[in-house]
């Protein structure tokens, strides 16, 4: 118009108008746009015309003027997509072993992904299940001892119900509990079971969502003599869950012989619930048994579960409940209240200096990863071997670009092959899924099942075609780059970039799996030295099991055991010295730097035990009971009295509230508890009631005595069963997560070097395969066979030693930081590296000088004649 | 009836279009009815209106030349039809005798 220099719009948002608009409308429109933009800066200036500009064409994104949804007609097209399939079927068959390859290490690799995947979810579902979940919140207590900050589930009982009434944001609050009372036996008639119980208050059911079948979620726990039991358990007693709503039962251990009426019938906890229950009593029961000692403030009992209301600010909250105790009781300035989401707990339970440090979740995430990178090891095989055949390709390509395929329509094939490969691979992998399952679930503890639901289809699709897409895009886009005019003439020049890309993916996927070989080897050590350490005391032939009633007849009992024939010492303690978790504070001494109140690690154990457990004396002597020793003796172990600074231990005395001890004793250190933690200094208190008994039996003939002790135990028990394990199969309990890693990675470790090698033997046996004239005309020159196969091996060998060089600086700070998680560790020998590395570039070579041997020793003429 | 009926955006279009004869294509219907009724509109909203209008058959369109101020794209013009015709005569036969059926007392003159 008036002005002929006219700025034009800008092009980026025209270039994505075209993008957007349908084809039919683009002309006319962009026309209008272009009108309209010259007026708009005649009227309102060039700045804001742009911002104006921009929002016209925003405005024209709407249903009518939009392409259609089909924005990759090349694939959906039916006659493109038949071609591409029978094309792609043509190339597995005529490249059967690329085909198994890929096959095997993609189905592998997914099948990795699945299964991991299954277990994540369940992993992360745990607890999640409850209705209040985001509002429901835990009271933890973090003890600020003079040396460290210790982290418990445990406050007292009046918590709740206390922070219901002080604190506006506490919508809600119950306890639970399964301490105290042993487990006992509910019966009804004649028949009696052993039923898993739960205490809890009155507002169990509201809080937690585990579904009522029968029942009143508020009445239920109302009256004390109330019980919920268990759908499962219920079944069991009465053969049915109807109409028994009022009726009886009886609940008997030690303490407590008691009938109890039945309020409600819950459906079973499902496994993903941390709290594993069959019958629920009002916590009365335990307070009317215990005294009123546990309703002091000074006493941790229980575990206090809150829900706060929607939208409360979590850290001010902590502020508010920190000093909480100490208010409550002056003496606890040492305890301090913080609460963690429910449901987070499970995978962060693990606490360092009062802060939730990982747990589950470092596993959780392990895993996800391994799996991850096992599929990605797969999927640069796919790509390497695809970009490595790009000479087959080449006439087709050519070919196909000659007759006007655009780049578009070649990357698709591409891609559309990889997912069909990717598809084949998920339905093998599903099928290792459902083979291996169970072994999966036995290693990891789990219970999942396989079931096929929308959303697990959605996943799986997901997986495949995101697989697919990885795997596909850089053979595609390489591929489909190729310019037709040289590919035809036969010129493909492999300039370095590709090659160096090849590599480079090579090297990528051997240093995970030196990793990988590393882990497990460090793992596997560790595990070895953890069952093998001497913790100080002897293991072996130790067997415990524990009295279930009255223990007044303990001296007698402990007296005709120790004569059966195969036994060579027994005695009795108050719980057990593998989970460690016997504590007392309140102790203090001469010569400490502040008057504070220490806690120790405090067993109560009874003469005999030392003897039993083999632990030798330092200084001094053991308790005795021709000396009639007291509970005013005790022994300590070398920490404490390092702790102490006592010059001369025997006969020195401390104090425990006001009341002397006297030392009579000091034995070695020794690991009370297991290994992830340190030896903390100890005090033995003396007690003669204890009901964990244990039993060293002579060697030899250990099934014979067991029998006679199980003889011997019904004897005082008639009509209870006799439970017994031996000392270091428990201790063995103590590590299982960690002998799950061991276990899986062991698996996972394996199938990465597979896969790796797979990847390896396709590469090689290609090489050698293009290169074969070339190898003919040296051995016609008269090279040897060791010559040629130097010559083949020298680049892999190469790419190997470099993914070697990289991964060990890594593997030794991963298996470090995890060797870390306990406080007694195997050092990192150099030799575990050295080792991985030597291993590593065996197998790779073992897998190279195969393939490169038959070629060496083809007969020069197979390979020269065909021209 | 039912298939004449026109919301009252294309009603303004379509007259528009009527008015330019001949002329009418996208910017200049948007000049246009700014103005005549100082109503501005996007070209999303317009466009959307013609091609709704052009599917039910009230408008039928051709390209024109290119100019260079268009960034060298042909206009798009737009005719009404004898269908469009119909429509809002009808449309104003509507209008006019809903107007004659209000008694005077409403609007009090």
């Amino acid at each position: 118009m008036k002005n002929t220099t006219h700025t034009p719009p800008p092009k980026w948002m025209l270039r994505f108008f075209r993008w957007f608009c349908h084809p039919a409308y683009v002309e006319d429109i962009e026309g209008d746009l272009h009108e309209r933009f010259a007026l708009l800066i005649e009227e309102m200036g060039l700045r804001k015309a742009r911002v104006r500009f921009v929002i016209e064409v925003l405005l024209l994104f709407r249903p009518g003027l939009i392409r259609s949804i089909n924005l990759f007609p090349e694939l959906i097209n039916p006659g493109m997509l038949k071609h591409n399939l029978l094309i792609t079927y043509r190339g597995f068959l005529k490249d059967k072993s690329t085909f198994l390859i890929n096959l095997i290490g993609l189905s592998t690799g997914l099948a990795c992904v699945l299964l991991i995947y299954g277990w994540v979810t369940d992993e992360m579902s745990v607890d999640k299940f409850h209705e209040k979940d985001s509002q429901l919140y835990q009271v933890m207590t973090n003890f600020h001892g003079p040396d460290a900050i210790e982290t418990w589930e445990i406050t007292p009982v009046l918590l709740g119900e206390t922070f219901m009434e002080m604190f506006p944001e506490v919508e809600s609050a119950t306890l639970t509990s399964d301490r105290y009372l042993p487990k006992g036996k509910i019966s009804i008639n004649d028949q009696s079971l052993e039923a898993n119980r739960l205490f809890a208050d009155k507002r169990f059911f509201e809080v937690f969502s585990y579904e009522l079948l029968e029942g009143d979620r508020k009445q239920v726990l109302a009256d004390k003599n109330n019980i919920a039991i268990s759908r499962k358990l219920a079944n069991k007693l009465f053969e049915s869950t109807e109409d028994i709503i009022g009726k009886t039962v009886e609940w008997s251990n030690v303490y407590v012989k008691q009938n109890f009426q039945i309020a409600g019938i819950f459906e079973d906890p499902s496994p993903n619930s941390t709290l594993q229950f069959d019958a629920v009593f009002n916590y009365d029961v335990v307070l009317a048994v215990s005294d009123r000692w546990q309703l002091a403030w000074s006493t941790n009992a229980v575990k206090t579960h809150l829900v706060l209301n929607e939208g409360t600010d979590i850290d001010e909250f902590n502020d508010k409940i920190e000093f909480f105790m100490w208010a409550k009781n002056p003496k606890r300035k040492t305890n301090r209240l913080f609460v963690q989401k429910y449901s987070e707990k499970y995978l962060n339970g693990r606490y360092e200096s009062g802060v939730p440090t990982g747990g589950r979740i470092t596993y959780v995430k392990l895993f996800s990863m391994i799996a991850l990178f096992i599929l990605l090891i797969a999927c640069i095989n796919f790509m390497n071997l695809s970009t490595a055949q790009a000479s087959r390709k080449m006439k087709e390509i050519g070919v196909k670009k000659t007759m006007g395929a655009d780049r578009r329509a070649l990357v698709w094939q591409f891609l559309s092959e990889s997912i069909l490969m990717t598809l084949l691979s998920c339905f093998v992998a599903v099928g290792l899924v459902l083979l291996f399952l169970p072994q999966f679930n036995m290693i990891t503890g789990k219970e999942m099942q396989w079931h096929m639901d929308s959303n697990a289809m959605l996943s799986i699709a997901l997986i495949v075609i995101i697989t697919g897409l990885i795997a596909g895009s850089y053979p595609a886009m390489y591929l489909s780059g190729f310019k037709p005019a040289a590919i035809l003439k036969g010129k493909l020049s492999s300039s370095w970039g590709e090659d160096g890309i090849r590599k480079s993916l090579v090297i990528f996927q051997f240093a995970l799996s030196v990793i990988f070989i590393a882990g497990v080897l460090v793992v596997d050590r560790q595990m070895q030295f953890i069952q093998s350490k001497n913790p100080g005391y002897s293991r072996d032939n130790v067997i415990s099991f524990e009295r279930p009633i009255n223990n007044d007849d303990i001296d007698v009992f402990l007296d005709e055991l120790q004569r059966l024939p195969g036994v060579s010492n027994a005695s009795n303690m108050v719980g057990d010295i593998l989970t460690g978790w016997d504590d007392q504070g309140g102790y203090s001494w001469s010569g400490q730097a502040s008057d504070e109140k220490w806690i120790f690690q405090a067993p109560k154990i009874s003469y005999d035990v030392l003897e039993t457990l083999g632990m030798g004396m330092q200084e001094g002597r053991s308790f005795s009971k021709e000396l009639q020793d007291d509970e005013s003796k005790i022994i300590l172990n070398e920490a404490a009295v390092k702790l102490m600074k006592l010059e001369n231990p025997i006969g020195a005395i401390i104090e425990h509230n006001k009341e002397p001890r006297e030392i009579i004793g000091v034995v070695g250190d020794f690991n009370y508890g297991s290994l992830h933690h340190e030896v903390k200094p100890l005090i033995f208190r003396l007690s003669h009631w204890g009901r964990d008994i244990l039993v060293k039996i002579k060697s030899g003939d250990e099934q014979n005595t067991i029998a006679q002790i199980e003889q011997f135990y019904h004897k005082f028990h008639p009509d209870q069963s006799f439970n017994f394990s031996f000392l270091d199969e428990d201790n063995q309990r103590l590590y299982t997560a960690e002998t799950r890693v061991a276990t899986l990675s062991k698996y996972f470790a394996f199938l990465a070097i597979l896969i790796s090698c797979l990847g390896l033997l396709g590469l090689t046996a290609f090489t050698a395969e293009r290169r074969s004239k070339e190898i003919g005309i040296r051995k016609i020159l008269g090279s040897s066979v060791w010559g040629i196969i130097r010559l083949l091996s020298t680049d892999f060998t190469k790419m190997i030693v470099i993914g070697i060089l990289i991964a060990l600086p890594i593997s030794y700070l991963i298996t470090k930081s995890w060797l870390n998680n306990f406080a007694f560790k195997i050092d990192l020998e150099w030799w575990y590296f050295a080792g991985t590395a030597i291993l590593t570039l065996l197998i790779a070579w073992s897998v190279v000088g195969l393939q490169t041997l038959k070629t060496a020793r083809l007969n020069p003429v197979e390979c020269l004649r065909d021209e | 009836m039912s298939k004449h009926r026109l919301g009252e955006l294309e009603e303004i279009v379509l007259l528009t279009v009527a008015i330019l004869h001949g002329e009418a294509y996208g910017i200049a219907i948007v000049n246009e009815m700014e103005e005549r009724l100082s109503r501005r509109i996007s070209i999303g909203a317009l466009q959307i209106v013609l091609r709704r209008l052009e599917q039910k058959g009230h408008l039928v369109s051709e390209f024109g030349e290119a100019t260079k101020v268009r960034g060298g794209k042909r206009k798009r013009y737009f005719t009404v039809t004898n269908f469009g015709k119909q429509a809002l005569k009808e449309t104003k036969d509507q209008r006019l005798s809903l107007w004659n059926a209000i008694p005077n007392i409403s609007f009090g003159n």
